[in-house]
Parts: structure tokens; sequence; C-alpha cells
């Protein structure tokens, strides 16, 4: 399918990045008529293992990870240009959520020696963690207060843990004696209970209950926990941005397709002005979006305070978020009825942009956020 | 002696420019609300000449400053940042550099040192009462006789005509065939004989713009830029880098500002109506200021602006129409009322800055034609 977007046109790429984005083309070319995610949907763990292993095999888990721990790396600019092809994709692998959220809560993290035993696994593909922080619907606050931590052992839930069912571990952010620290809990740890959550996209999220589990080692101490988790979301919060863009970008690749092809009234629909404007508007969203990405991107590949990456990461997660429902919604009206069946390939985009735009903060929360940083 | 600012180094070369503009920018004319006549900026526009700033973007053989991309971009952001208003530059900014780009040797020689002097102040006659976005359909005939034009019609939209004693017209020399193809680029002094300008009062009640009306008016052929019916390829000619200028977000962050005084003299950033819809725009803004940066990244390494720059033009003048309704909202009463509401030292006329925003979306090619051009041009949408 033909890139509308105007990358070929007015952005400047480095020889590694025209790699890297051709290598994730071909990933997703693969599987362009988007069975595996439909094969994926519906049942657990919600997402495809073997590709996840794939993405191993090709370096991409251990993409923004230092190399002293087996990573390669590279920058932020770098990745948003893989995950807006896994974006487009849809490709079905918790890649925000485990090789960018949780792997950078543990580089974050102050255990050494964690790092150097887990992370080489989780880059190998071999030891996928989910990171269990939020308390409540809606909420972007850090610090834990419902799961306790006392004498070694964990009280309380946690919801809103994506792809729970196919992690091996959980880093679980608990109150201490009134400080937030993080620790590893496995999952086949006693008493801890795992119910699962349908999402809109094929996924699961999990809700975890502890009862009396006993902790695992301390991934980040209450000295840097809450800051490690508060910098780490913002960076997935970036990285869900970029699988927004991507998303947004191919499901008006394919409505632009579509009403040129679609014929009423003897000729393509895509002639029709009121159409045509509608799709432009779309256009605009996107490369808005796409403006900010990179601008964000640069940002956090700099050396920006952590007030100025929350504000940027705030910006663009809105942005993203509300563009990407946008395109969603209109690509639907735009195809007409078949854009209501569950067969037709269009409603993937608008559930998979249902899903990521409310995670880790919805447009609204992060225009709320903005609002206290900024202004 | 030419200056090589191009061997600059930049930050040198913004403060020079900076100091400068302290030194020489008259302060009642910075931000200036409404397009400046040139009783009020003409002292300015002489002082540009004579440092010899008049005309950035020109080579410096022709007497401009020879900017290369890169530091052309960094001049109109330091005279934007100072707030510079704009003069009647459409000699500097559109004549001139056809007339480098397409002029005869004599044609070059006679008209751009009297741009760099002041003496001809230039104006566009493009648009017709019967051709605004179908710009094509022009009607202002040009027959010819002997070594002369004798031209016939009516222009619209011209701004600044009053100011002007030189204006650059699209005029019809062929009837048949395609409609752009008949139609010639020609040069006419404001003072020859059967021009009649009329000024036009808009909403604002300023009179920015004007009518010109051509009577048997006598122009000689060598008044022709490009060749006789060459005239749309030299108007497409002049859609040069300036077009990213209707993109950049200062306008409407000034307007933010004015809002942000606004608001908090009337008590609104208690009111989470208020403030989510504030946040709203201030991220509008933001967001093209990243996209505004892409473009003019573009420039700075020398590269061509296409037709997708029009998404800039959308947005940001889009954008600004919303600040307007915010702040009229925010003025409840008083934007029924031509006087401004004092705020902090200065005062803020929503009902003003309402209207003065009005005309935005449609010049330059109206919000609607920039959506067909995006839909034709980037997106290759069926015709």
């Amino acid at each position: 399918m033909e890139d509308i977007s105007l990358q070929s046109r007015i952005d400047v790429l480095t020889e590694e990045q025209m790699m890297i984005q051709g290598s994730a083309e071909a990933f997703i070319a693969r599987d362009e008529g988007l069975n595996k995610v439909r094969e994926n949907r519906f049942q657990q763990p919600g997402f495809d293992q073997a590709t996840w292993r794939e993405m191993a095999e090709a370096g991409w888990l251990g993409f923004l990870l230092p190399e002293e721990y087996g990573g390669i790396g590279l920058s932020f600019s770098d990745l948003s240009l893989l995950l807006i092809q896994l974006g487009k994709g849809l490709v079905p692998a918790p890649f925000s959520a485990t090789a960018v959220l949780a792997a950078r809560l543990i580089v974050k993290g102050d255990n050494e020696a964690f790092k150097n035993e887990m992370l080489p696994a989780l880059i190998a593909g071999e030891w996928k963690p989910a990171v269990a922080w939020q308390e409540a619907r809606g909420s972007m606050a850090v610090k834990a207060e419902k799961l306790r931590c006392e004498g070694g052992k964990l009280n309380g839930e946690k919801c809103f843990v994506p792809d729970a069912g196919g992690a091996d571990a959980f880093l679980v952010s608990a109150d201490n004696d009134g400080a937030t620290v993080l620790y590893r809990v496995d999952k086949d740890a006693k008493g801890l209970k795992i119910s699962y959550e349908q999402r809109i996209d094929g996924g699961f999220y999990g809700k975890l209950s502890f009862n009396n589990v006993t902790v695992g080692e301390e991934v980040a101490s209450a000295a840097v926990a809450e800051a490690a988790l508060a910098s780490a979301l913002d960076e997935a919060r970036v990285a869900a941005s970029a699988e927004l863009l991507g998303v947004m970008t191919r499901a008006l690749e394919i409505t632009i397709d579509y009403i040129s092809q679609r014929e009423q009234f003897g000729k393509p629909i895509g002639s029709f002005q009121v159409l045509q404007h509608k799709s432009v508007d779309l256009f605009v969203l996107s490369e808005i979006s796409r403006s900010v990405l990179l601008q964000t991107a640069a940002l956090f590949d700099g050396d920006a305070d952590d007030t100025a990456r929350a504000i940027a990461a705030s910006q663009v997660k809105a942005r993203c978020s509300d563009a990407a429902l946008q395109v969603g919604k209109d690509a639907i009206q735009l195809h007409g009825g078949i854009g209501y069946t569950d067969e037709c390939n269009i409603g993937l985009y608008l559930k998979k942009a249902m899903y990521l735009s409310s995670l880790w903060g919805n447009a609204s929360a992060h225009r709320g956020r903005y609002a206290e940083l900024a202004l | 002696m030419t200056i090589d600012y191009n061997a600059m180094d930049d930050g040198e070369f913004r403060t020079m420019l900076r100091d400068w503009l302290v030194e020489n920018y008259p302060d009642e004319l910075r931000f200036p609300p409404k397009r400046m006549h040139w009783d009020q900026c003409g002292e300015w526009y002489m002082t540009l000449a004579r440092k010899g700033w008049l005309a950035p973007g020109w080579p410096s053989e022709y007497g401009g400053m020879g900017l290369d991309a890169n530091k052309l971009v960094i001049l109109m952001e330091e005279f934007e940042g100072y707030g510079v208003g704009r003069t009647p530059d459409q000699g500097i900014t559109l004549i001139g550099p056809l007339l480098i780009q397409q002029g005869s040797q004599e044609q070059k020689d006679y008209y751009l040192p009297k741009v760099l002097s002041g003496e001809h102040i230039w104006c566009q006659g493009y648009s017709e009462p019967g051709a605004g976005s179908d710009l094509a359909s022009l009607r202002t005939a040009a027959v010819r006789d002997g070594d002369h034009y004798v031209v016939n019609g009516h222009k619209i939209w011209t701004t600044l005509a009053m100011d002007a004693n030189m204006i650059f017209a699209l005029v019809r020399t062929k009837k048949e065939g395609k409609k752009q193809e008949g139609i010639t680029f020609l040069l006419i002094p404001l003072d020859t004989p059967g021009i009649t300008v009329r000024a036009i009062d808009n909403l604002g009640m300023h009179d920015e713009f004007a009518e010109v009306f051509f009577d048997d008016v006598r122009v000689p052929v060598s008044n022709v830029v490009g060749g006789e019916n060459n005239g749309w390829t030299m108007a497409k000619a002049l859609l040069g880098h300036e077009r990213i200028l209707i993109g950049s977000p200062k306008m409407a962050s000034l307007a933010m500002i004015r809002l942000q005084s606004l608001a908090e003299v009337s008590g609104k950033f208690d009111d989470p109506v208020f403030v989510a819809s504030y946040t709203q725009l201030k991220l509008d803004i933001e967001d093209l200021a990243a996209a505004y940066k892409r473009f003019v990244a573009v420039l700075k390494r020398g590269g061509p602006i296409g037709p997708e720059v029009s998404m800039l033009k959308i947005w940001n003048t889009e954008t600004q129409h919303r600040v307007m309704d915010l702040m009229l909202d925010v003025a409840a009463e008083c934007s029924g009322v031509t006087d401004p509401i004092p705020v902090g030292d200065g005062a803020v006329s929503a009902s003003d800055e309402f209207i003065d925003a009005r005309p935005s979306t449609i010049y330059g090619g109206s919000n609607q034609i920039q959506r067909n051009i995006l839909s034709k041009a980037v997106l290759r949408l069926p015709s």
C-alpha cells in the first residue's frame, strides 16, 4: 500500500533509520491481510507468542536498552520508526508495554544485579515482564497507595495490566511504609490471583489481586521507584503515540484507497468534494501528529529534564490519541456499511486506536496534566 | 562593498539583526494589529533601503542581501519575533524575484533599482469580481494595438493599491482555448490615464484593500513579463518561499497571550470549562509550531516547499479562528462593543480581533481551495 505520509516529501532519514524502517515494513508486509491479528483475538494471551520471538530474533526488544545489558542503545527517533510500522501492521505483541515500559523501568531502577540478570532474558524474548502500577481507572498517579507491602507480604489490587496473560512476571509498585517501592512478583506466586478483562482490540487487561503474596527482588528502591516509574511511563506514552500514529496512518491509507475505487453514482466516491475535504482533514491531523512525534522523540533523545519530558509526553499522547480516534471513526464513516462489519479490516484499526488512546492516560487526562505542568 | 552574510555564524547573524532592529525599528510600530499604510511605515521602508536590507532574498548582484535559505529563515524569525510589521512589500517579495527569474535585461535594469529606492511601490492585480477562487476565469482584457495593449476591466481585493504606484496584473490576451493559456502578466504604472483606484472598507472599517478599474488604459507591449499568454506560468512561479509564512504560529500565539490577559481579568482561569478549551487551543498552537519547524527545516536545507504546505495554512487559520471564538465568549457583552477591555497595562478588543481574523481563511486561496489542492496534489484522490 502506498505511503501517503509527508515523510518521503519533507523528512530526512539517516541510512540506519532507512534500514530500520525497511525491515519493519517487510515484517508487517508478511501479514498485510491481518490474519494473525484475527487469529489471536479474544483468546489468551491475546497476542502472538511467535511474533514476540521473531521480534527478539530481530533484536528489536533491546532497541532502547544500553549495550552493557545486551541492548542496541538506539534513540527514540529510531524507535518511533519501528513503532509506527508496528502500529500500521496492528502487530499483536505488547511491544510498548514490555520492551519499553517494563524494560526501561528496570533500567531506571537501582538493582544492578537484577538488570544484569533479567534484561538479557527480556531482550532474548525469554522473559516477559508486565508492569502492574495502576490502581484506579483514569489515574496517572505513580505513588502506590492501595497495594501495600508489610513484612515482605503484598496485599491489595492492581488493574489495567496490559497483556498480563502472556507475562512471566510482574513489576509491581507497592506502598511500603509511606514510600513506593517496585518489586518483582512471578506470575505463579502463591496468593496472586489474576482475572482478565476483554479489551476491545482482542487483547486482555489483567486485574491482579494480592493476598499475602511474598515479594520478589526489589527492582527499584524507595529512593528511586516513583521517579523511575514516572519517567518510564512517559517513555511508554511516546511509544504508544508512535504506534497510534502508525494506526491512523494506515487506516487513512486504506480509506483513501477504498474511496478511490468504490463507485457510486457512476464515479469513484473519492471524487466527491465532501469526502475529499474530510480526507484532507484526517490527513492534516495525521501530519500534525507526526510533527509532534518527531519533535517529542528528538526531545527524549536530548538532555531535557523530567518535567520537560512529561510535558512533551502529554502533548504527543493527547494529540495522537485524539487524532487516531478521529481518523478511526471517520474511516468507518467513509467506508459506509461495509466499515461496520467485523469482516472488514478497517474496524480493527478503530479498535486498536480505542485501546491505545485510552492506555496510560487518554487525551483529556494528558491535556489536564499538560495544563498543570505547562500553563 | 557587499557583505557576505551567509559566511556569518548563525548566532552572530541573529544578534546583528536584533541589535539593529532595537536601534532602528520604531517602537510604536511593533506588533501592529493591522496592515500598515505607507504614511505609517514609509520611513521604516526607507531605513531598510538605506541599510541595504530591504530585499533579503534577492541576490546581491541585484542589490539584495543574497541570503541563503537558512539565513533567510533566521531573518524572518528575527523580524517576526521583534514584531516588525509588513510594509507594502509586494515589489520585494513578488515582482522582484519574478523579474530576476523571468524578466528581460531591460526590465531588470529599469524596475529593480526602483523597488530598492522606494520609487516604485507595487500592488498585485489578480482577483476580479468574477474570478476569485477560480482565478483563471479572469476577464480583464488586453487587446493589442500597435506597440501597446489597451486594457479594460476591473480588479478587486488589491491590497494597499492606494499606497502603490505600480501594479502587476494578470490580463486576458486570448479568449479561445484553455483559459489558463490566454493570460498575460503585465506591468502597469498606476498613473496611466484611465485607471481609477477605489478603496474598500473591510469589516474592520479599515481600507486595507481596493478595487482598480481599467478604462482604455494603454500599456506598452514591452511591459509584458515572460511573453504573451504565459501569464499563468509566471503567476505560479511566484508561489515561493513566502507561502510558508502563512503557517507561522506567531499570530496565533500572540492572540493567545491577549486571550490569556483577558481571561485573567475576567477570572476565567477558575472555570474548568474555560481551562479545558484554553488548553486545547494552546496545544493546537504548540502542535502547529512543531509542524512549522518541520517545514522550516526543509527550507533551511534548501529544499522545495510543495503543495503540502497548505496544511499549515488550514491548521493555523482555523486554530486562530477558534482562539477568537473563545475570546468572544470570554468578553461576554463586550464582544458586542467596539471599545477595548482594559487588561493590565494595555487593552484587548475582542470584537476587533474577531473581525480582523475573518479573512485569514479566505485570502491566499480559501481554506476550501487549500483542501482541494491537498486532495489532488498530495492524496491523489480521483477527480
